[in-house]
């Protein structure tokens, strides 16, 4: 019966209609809400729809501005999928959530005995509860990982399955996920947000926390540890930034407190698990793995992923060191298990499977082949050992020669597929795009984390949301959208929150988490690649500004463009030949060149590198210096492949990748803190620096055109010091003027000497060795470079001997490269790439 | 027999390199006709830590790992064994080949389970329609089981042209298949492959092989090198080796290392390692027989 006189709240709902032959959340029967979302609608009266449609805007902006992304940026496309969010949040009773945690607790004890059976004993396959062929064949065991399984620790320590619910209410579970579970800081994430953007909603009902869950978890992977130590350092496993969720990694780290790394940052010693930093080699006691077990250990496994660490299989055998998930657990997200749980429930735990999966048949077992093949229609088809979520086959959509094709590729290989039952999704209310409520299907990834003899369910969860009801890829990625998923509670609700304890001040630091040599060696070609990107944007822009005006004329050109031709930026040809010949050539020529991202001397690599590195190290830069760089570059690039722009829109480009430079450097000169990370940072910008300087002072040097006045001030204008010049002297310059400018006055940000002061300073406060009352010989090296500009003599700056000046900046430019040499060795180089030594050589006869 | 076998393994980068983690399959294991008498593994420059384990098939592995950086590993592996006579059984005498097959394809005993784990398909053993063609002329209907795998032996031996210059560690079987050449790892790989697509179980096997001095001519230090050859499964527990390479079934000039699925399981020498530059890897086998079995011991 509808009142009279309806509240706002109707005006929302007039048009959801729940669809025909599905379980609708909300809806009972038409026009009556189920009780448990009674709090949503009082609540929703709170707000007026444009009120909802402005926060939704709000909550994504939210969400995009924490980084919320799924998808990385490629090289080629730049674009990061964002997160969407719908702020209807899907509601569960607390009774129903029970039912769930029981069965859902079962399943994953099932599930890690499943997985410690087939590492260890095989009493799954001697006793036939498994057809050989479905441990033997598949492809994701591996035989390196038997024997980890028997210790008393847990294997499986995080869980995830996701779950749809039947048209007759019932819940199924669609697929498991065991191997590195991903989508718990996402749930996370759309409850912080959800909360905040409608807090009265939220409040007005008993909504369950998710922070206990995180607290379980933290709880969990401090008890793997307990035999190495009370105070375990917990390192997070990252394939890096590569990988589609490096989001939820970096998220997870900080919200747990645990220091991100990526396999490069590990290194196993004597059979023990370190990691790389600044200060040395530390001992890690537990790793939280985000990466498939598949590239855990490049030695025994093979591969190059960038989660892998060698030997670190055998140090787990050694018990050195503790890892959540254990290798191995991703075996059972091969859909093939769920055609034999029941009976393997009954046989390993002593008890009724209580949570079904969906119907499964393994086409393997003869009597299941020919069920499928005469239901085909009904059916869907997918690899048998893959994790669900890849190919999929809607039998009822193919035609009769696609299904014949289908049936025969099923008959050479039953083993490898697996058919399955189509389930119409639960509906749920969902904002359109004209901000009506309509139904869409709900998909529900829950977690689970290991506590005490069972699992703990997080009381809420990931909602994906698909408009219609077809088989929804059951990646977390999918869906046209996500949403908050809230367990009610029967009682008070627990306020544990690991954000931050309020009214409590917290120690005081003055250093942050545990810095990775990895990350030190990204920040310090991030500030190589800056400096060489102004430097050579610099040049280059003088130059193409003289090739539009009057080039025949300039007399400097020639010695720009052989100072291009030197920076590898040209071929070597424009640096000797008879210039004038080449001139025509030239203006055709840069362009082409400059963009050229495979040429490593090229600016257009340059930029490249500076925002691949940067991403590398997104994680310690804010989020507007990423977004500048990101926006830099892609400024420059953009469009650039079709058609080279004409030397006009070379120039414009050059004046604006100046420009925007100069913005990344300023976020980061004001932003960061002068901790190791900057430090770094600073060593390869200011190591470029001088080089480029010392290098272009040497072609200027070495071509006798240190009198010519058009050259000099061509100097000061690529090293952007002609104001600074003017106000000096006026319009009298003079190479010795220019050469202290460039030399050895150490207030110009752009001299060799500023760099040697501040690179020496760099070098100081770097960690190091004090068992040797002499100075490191980075720091000699340092010191050499300071001193040799420091003990510039007026008569090297008249260039009354050009070649005692030349002798100067050649040995200034190879101090600082023996330098750079140098601190790789020492602080970064053991980050460097493993490599396979298997193969070759093993000859055979 | 008693062999001594010296595996020299020299690896070489041109620039020095910092760390490498090691696993080698180079300890022989012992069968129903070998026994492992000794073993030494020595390497230069000494390892940083050495450990010794099974793995899952049962084989010695040794794990060692170097942290101290090196300019030149070697890496020696001195090993005696002893080998009995096997009996290779009457070839007309094995069951017909589908009665094998059949009990794999529902294994009753811990024997036959564990041999249906060498049924399948494995990461460098891949089978396909044309080999499973290439197999079947050797496999009637009803033939007893070792009559069509001497047959199949004799065939690979005689269709396949021996040359270590068309494959590589990494040549996949089917490309062996089409080339019709190969060395003895390709032989295997197929002929396994061929006997798995008949539902036999079959595993690769690693080790040496003893190389017969040319008459009046010492033996030569160094010609030798790892060999390899497969088992085939003849029901109730009982492997026998067939080598395609010599066409023969092994006996007492076969030294067993370690057997798996491909050579992907046994490989004598992997590794990971930072810095080194552009590398080489040398190998060395030599295989000395000192004691025959009619001299005392």
């Amino acid at each position: 019966m509808m009142p009279t006189n309806p509240p706002p709240f109707d005006d929302l709902w007039k048009f959801y209609r729940s669809r025909a032959s599905v379980y609708d959340e909300a809806v009972e029967s038409a026009g009556v809400l189920r009780p448990h979302w009674a709090g949503l609608r009082d609540g929703l009266q709170d707000y007026t729809l444009e009120e909802l449609a402005n926060r939704t805007v709000q909550a994504e902006r939210m969400l995009n501005d924490n980084g919320v992304t799924f998808d990385v940026f490629q090289e080629k496309d730049v674009q990061q999928r964002l997160w969407r969010l719908d702020l209807i949040p899907m509601i569960l009773p607390a009774d129903e959530w029970s039912r769930l945690q029981a069965g859902l607790d079962q399943r994953a004890r099932l599930l890690e005995a499943i997985i410690d059976d087939i590492h260890g004993r095989q009493r799954t396959l001697k006793e036939g509860l498994l057809p050989p062929g479905v441990v033997f064949a598949h492809p994701q065991f591996f035989r390196p990982f038997c024997g980890l399984h028997d210790r008393t620790t847990r294997s499986m320590i995080v869980y995830a399955a996701e779950l749809a619910r039947g048209p007759n209410g019932q819940w199924f579970v669609m697929a498991d996920r065991a191997d590195a579970p991903v989508g718990a800081g996402y749930a996370l994430e759309n409850r912080i947000v959800t909360s905040r953007t409608i807090p009265s909603l939220m409040h007005r009902r008993p909504v369950q926390r998710l922070a206990a869950f995180f607290v379980r978890l933290q709880n969990a992977l401090k008890e793997l540890a307990a035999k190495q130590s009370d105070n375990p350092r917990i390192v997070l496993l990252s394939p890096g930034p590569a990988s589609p969720y490096y989001f939820e990694d970096v998220y997870l780290a900080g919200y747990l407190g645990y220091t991100l790394a990526q396999g490069a940052d590990l290194a196993v010693r004597d059979e023990r698990v370190f990691l790389k930093t600044l200060a040395g080699l530390l001992p890690v006691d537990v790793i939280l793995s985000r990466g498939t077990d598949r590239g855990i250990d490049p030695l025994e496994l093979g591969g190059d992923s960038l989660h892998g660490v060698p030997g670190l299989l055998q140090a787990l055998r050694q018990g050195t060191v503790s890892i959540a998930n254990m290798p191995g657990c991703g075996l059972v997200e091969a859909p093939v298990f769920m055609a034999f749980l029941p009976a393997l429930c009954r046989q390993l735990l002593g008890e009724e499977l209580q949570l079904a999966s969906i119907a499964t048949w393994w086409c393997g077992d003869d009597a299941a082949r020919r069920y499928v093949a005469e239901h085909l229609d009904q059916l869907v088809i997918k690899p048998a050992f893959e994790a669900s979520g890849g190919e999929e086959i809607l039998g009822a959509r193919l035609s009769a020669a696609e299904r014949a094709e289908l049936l025969v590729r099923i008959a050479e290989r039953p083993q490898a597929y697996v058919a399955q039952e189509t389930i119409a999704r639960s509906a749920v209310p969902v904002f359109d795009a004209d901000w009506n409520l309509r139904s869409g299907h709900a998909a529900v990834r829950a977690f689970l984390v290991s506590d005490g003899p069972g699992y703990h369910l997080m009381p809420g969860g990931l909602v994906r949301i698909a408009r219609t009801a077809d088989p929804m890829e059951l990646s977390i990625s999918a869906g046209a959208g996500s949403k908050d998923l809230w367990v009610l509670s029967d009682g008070p609700v627990n306020q544990v929150s690991l954000l931050h304890a309020v009214d409590k001040p917290v120690p005081l630091r003055r250093s942050g988490a545990l810095f990775p040599s990895r990350v030190a060696d990204d920040l310090f070609w991030l500030g190589w690649s800056m400096a060489r990107v102004d430097f050579l944007a610099r040049i280059i822009r003088a130059v193409t500004e003289r090739l539009t005006t009057d080039p025949e004329s300039s007399e400097e050109l020639p010695a720009l463009v052989r100072a291009l031709a030197e920076q590898g930026q040209l071929e070597a040809t424009f640096a000797v030949e008879a210039f004038s010949g080449l001139l025509p050539k030239l203006e055709g020529v840069l362009p082409d060149a400059v963009f050229d991202v495979a040429d490593v001397q090229g600016l257009g690599f340059a930029v490249t590198e500076m925002l691949r590195i940067g991403s590398l190290v997104r994680d310690r830069l804010s989020p507007d210096t990423w977004l500048t760089i990101h926006q830099t570059t892609s400024d420059f690039l953009e469009d650039s492949s079709p058609e080279r722009p004409d030397s006009a829109g070379l120039l414009a480009r050059l004046n604006m990748l100046i420009v925007d430079l100069a913005a990344v450097s300023g976020l980061l000169e004001d932003g960061m803190i002068r901790g190791p990370a900057w430090r770094f940072l600073e060593l390869g910008r200011r190591i470029e620096l001088g080089r480029n300087v010392a290098s272009l002072l040497r072609t200027v040097v070495s071509s006798g055109e240190l009198q010519n006045r058009a050259v000099l001030r061509a100097l000061l204008e690529v090293l952007d010091c002609r104001m600074t010049y003017r106000s000096r002297y006026l319009d009298n310059v003079q190479p010795n003027a220019v050469l202290d400018l460039f030399i050895s006055d150490e207030t110009n940000p752009r001299s060799l000497a500023f760099q040697a002061v501040a690179i020496s300073e760099h070098v100081d406060a770097l960690p190091q060795d004090h068992t040797s009352p002499l100075h490191t010989e980075e720091k000699r090296l340092a010191m050499a470079a300071l001193h040799a500009v420091r003990m510039v003599t007026p008569q090297q700056l008249e260039a009354a001997q050009p070649d005692e000046l030349q002798q100067l900046l050649l040995d200034v430019d190879g101090q600082f490269r023996s330098l750079t040499d140098l601190l790789q060795l020492r602080y970064l180089l053991h980050s460097g790439t493993p490599r396979q030594i298997t193969g070759e050589g093993n000859v055979f006869t | 027999m008693k062999y001594r076998v010296t595996h020299l393994t020299t690896y070489h980068g041109d620039q020095p390199v910092s760390v490498c983690h090691n696993e080698a399959w180079l300890k022989p294991r012992d069968t129903p006709f070998q026994r492992l008498e000794d073993h030494q593994l020595e390497t230069n420059p000494p390892p940083t830590s050495l450990a010794q384990r099974h793995d899952y098939f049962g084989n010695n592995v040794w794990a060692f790992s170097f942290n101290r950086g090196y300019d030149e590993m070697i890496v020696t592996s001195v090993s005696e064994v002893t080998l009995n006579e096997r009996t290779i059984p009457p070839v007309d005498q094995t069951p017909p080949w589908e009665q094998i097959a059949e009990t794999l394809r529902r294994p009753a005993s811990p024997d036959d389970l564990a041999a249906c784990e060498f049924t399948f398909d494995s990461p460098r053993s891949v089978g396909n329609t044309a080999l499973a063609e290439y197999a079947r002329q050797s496999f009637p209907a009803g033939r007893p089981l070792l009559e069509g795998a001497a047959e199949l032996t004799e065939r690979i031996h005689r269709d396949f042209e021996f040359d270590p210059r068309a494959t590589t560690v990494t040549t996949p079987v089917d490309e062996a298949f089409r080339l019709r050449r190969g060395v003895c790892q390709d032989f295997a790989h197929l002929e396994i492959a061929a006997l798995r697509s008949l539902g036999l179980a079959s595993r690769y096997v690693s080790g040496y092989l003893r190389t017969r001095p040319a008459p009046g001519q010492p033996h030569l230090v160094g010609t030798d090198a790892s060999h390899a050859w497969l088992s085939v499964y003849l029901g109730h527990g009982e492997w026998l080796d067939l080598d395609p390479t010599n066409n023969l079934f092994p006996s007492l000039e076969h030294i067993t290392v370690a057997w798996g699925r491909d050579y992907g399981d046994v490989c004598p020498l992997k590794g990971v390692l930072i810095g080194g530059g552009g590398h080489s890897l040398s190998v060395s086998v030599d295989v000395a027989l000192i004691e025959t079995d009619d001299s005392p011991s």
